[in-house]
């Protein structure tokens, strides 16, 4: 396997296509021998942070999303680039923080020069 | 049934219809539970667990017991049937498959609670993709399709309550004086006060997960259920965090 293999993905900023977002960290994961329950965190993890970018609704324009093989776990990176401005700056509710604490070992949501964006990572405990 | 237990039947109805006494309307119910099963049989090969399908026909025939008028001379089966089979009806509509799933994927999603346990047991540890396809005998791409297939359910039926989910009882026997529950769910409450409204289970593997930090696994073995089902649940708690999130 390529070290620091880094996959793109570009998807319309709305609900229906997170399962791609999800899809794609999952079979990587998988590539990298997450287990089962590490797949579902993951999981769990890209959805909290894309619906922090997107809200429930969706909004025009796309997410980009980077996801890196690296040495060490899964890295995700996420861009949101929307047209309808810079909206308010996003912030993690204090349950979703909650919930990323639980389900990854790292993650951050800040305002880029493109729009809101989210970085995370997974360790693999196995790699 | 014999002559005798149909008209046991029969005044128990016309009590019930009385009294409304909780204890007659389980006896009621209890006594037509066969119905139920019966008819939720004939939808199990939806893509459907079956025990799923009992519980919302469940809810069919409490509504349907709730409902008969023993004055109409109607035998209950020929009065409870149509409403419960409306309601397996109306599950499969609210609940539907919103993504177009392949049978095989939705069979394999079925199966999949299953091997992973099976699997977690053998192994002593959460499995990997590689080794759920192979004892599955699927590829991996199918395994990771089929537990996407786990959130193929629509957002807008997340909302009400899913059959299945007001069987509290069980779950209330297991938790004694220092439930975990109770214990933190002020401090839970304050981050989101929708916690509260999840129903029960939903709030207790909630917890587990996120705040004890118990894997998915470890939250299976210890309320004996699937670990697929765990999964199902929490995606669905989010989604409901969620959706009423927005609302505000």
């Amino acid at each position: 396997m390529a070290n620091d293999a880094e996959v793109r993905l570009s998807i319309p900023a709305s609900p229906e296509f997170l399962r791609l977002a999800r899809l794609a960290a999952a079979g990587l994961a998988s590539r990298m021998g997450f287990t089962y329950d590490e797949v579902e965190d993951l999981r769990i993890a890209i959805d909290e942070l894309c619906f922090s970018l997107v809200g429930n609704g969706g909004r025009p324009g796309t997410i980009v999303l980077r996801y890196w093989m690296q040495d060490d776990g899964l890295a995700v990176e996420g861009v949101g680039q929307f047209d309808d401005g810079m909206g308010t700056s996003p912030a993690l509710s204090p349950l979703s923080q909650q919930i990323l604490k639980a389900v990854v070992d790292e993650h951050e949501l800040t305002i880029g020069k493109d729009g809101p964006e989210f970085r995370l990572l997974k360790r693999h405990v196995n790699g | 049934m014999s002559e005798d237990e149909r008209d046991q039947l029969r005044r128990k109805f016309e009590a019930y219809a009385e009294n409304r006494e909780p204890r007659v309307r389980d006896e009621l119910v209890t006594a037509h539970l066969g119905l139920a099963e019966y008819l939720a049989r004939r939808f199990a090969n939806r893509g459907e667990p079956l025990d799923d399908l009992v519980q919302v026909a469940s809810v069919g025939l409490l509504k349907a017991v709730d409902r008969f008028d023993p004055g109409r001379g109607l035998e209950f089966s020929t009065y409870a049937t149509p409403t419960i089979v409306g309601e397996l009806k109306r599950h499969f509509r609210d609940k539907g498959w919103a993504v177009r799933v392949p049978r095989r994927v939705q069979e394999l999603h079925l199966r999949l609670g299953k091997v992973v346990s099976t699997l977690a047991q053998d192994l002593g540890r959460s499995p990997t993709i590689g080794e759920i396809a192979e004892r599955a005998g699927a590829s991996e791409e199918e395994v990771l399709e089929a537990m996407e297939a786990g959130r193929a359910y629509r957002f807008a039926s997340l909302d009400a309550p899913a059959a299945g989910d007001d069987d509290n009882q069980s779950m209330a026997s297991q938790l004694g004086e220092d439930d975990p529950l109770l214990a933190g769910i002020e401090h839970r409450v304050a981050l989101s006060p929708l916690i509260a409204e999840l129903p029960r289970r939903e709030q207790l593997i909630l917890h587990l997960r996120f705040f004890e930090g118990l894997t998915q696994s470890e939250i299976a073995g210890r309320l004996g259920i699937s670990q697929m089902h765990v999964s199902r649940l929490l995606a669905r708690s989010l989604a409901k965090l969620r959706g009423s999130a927005e609302e505000d």
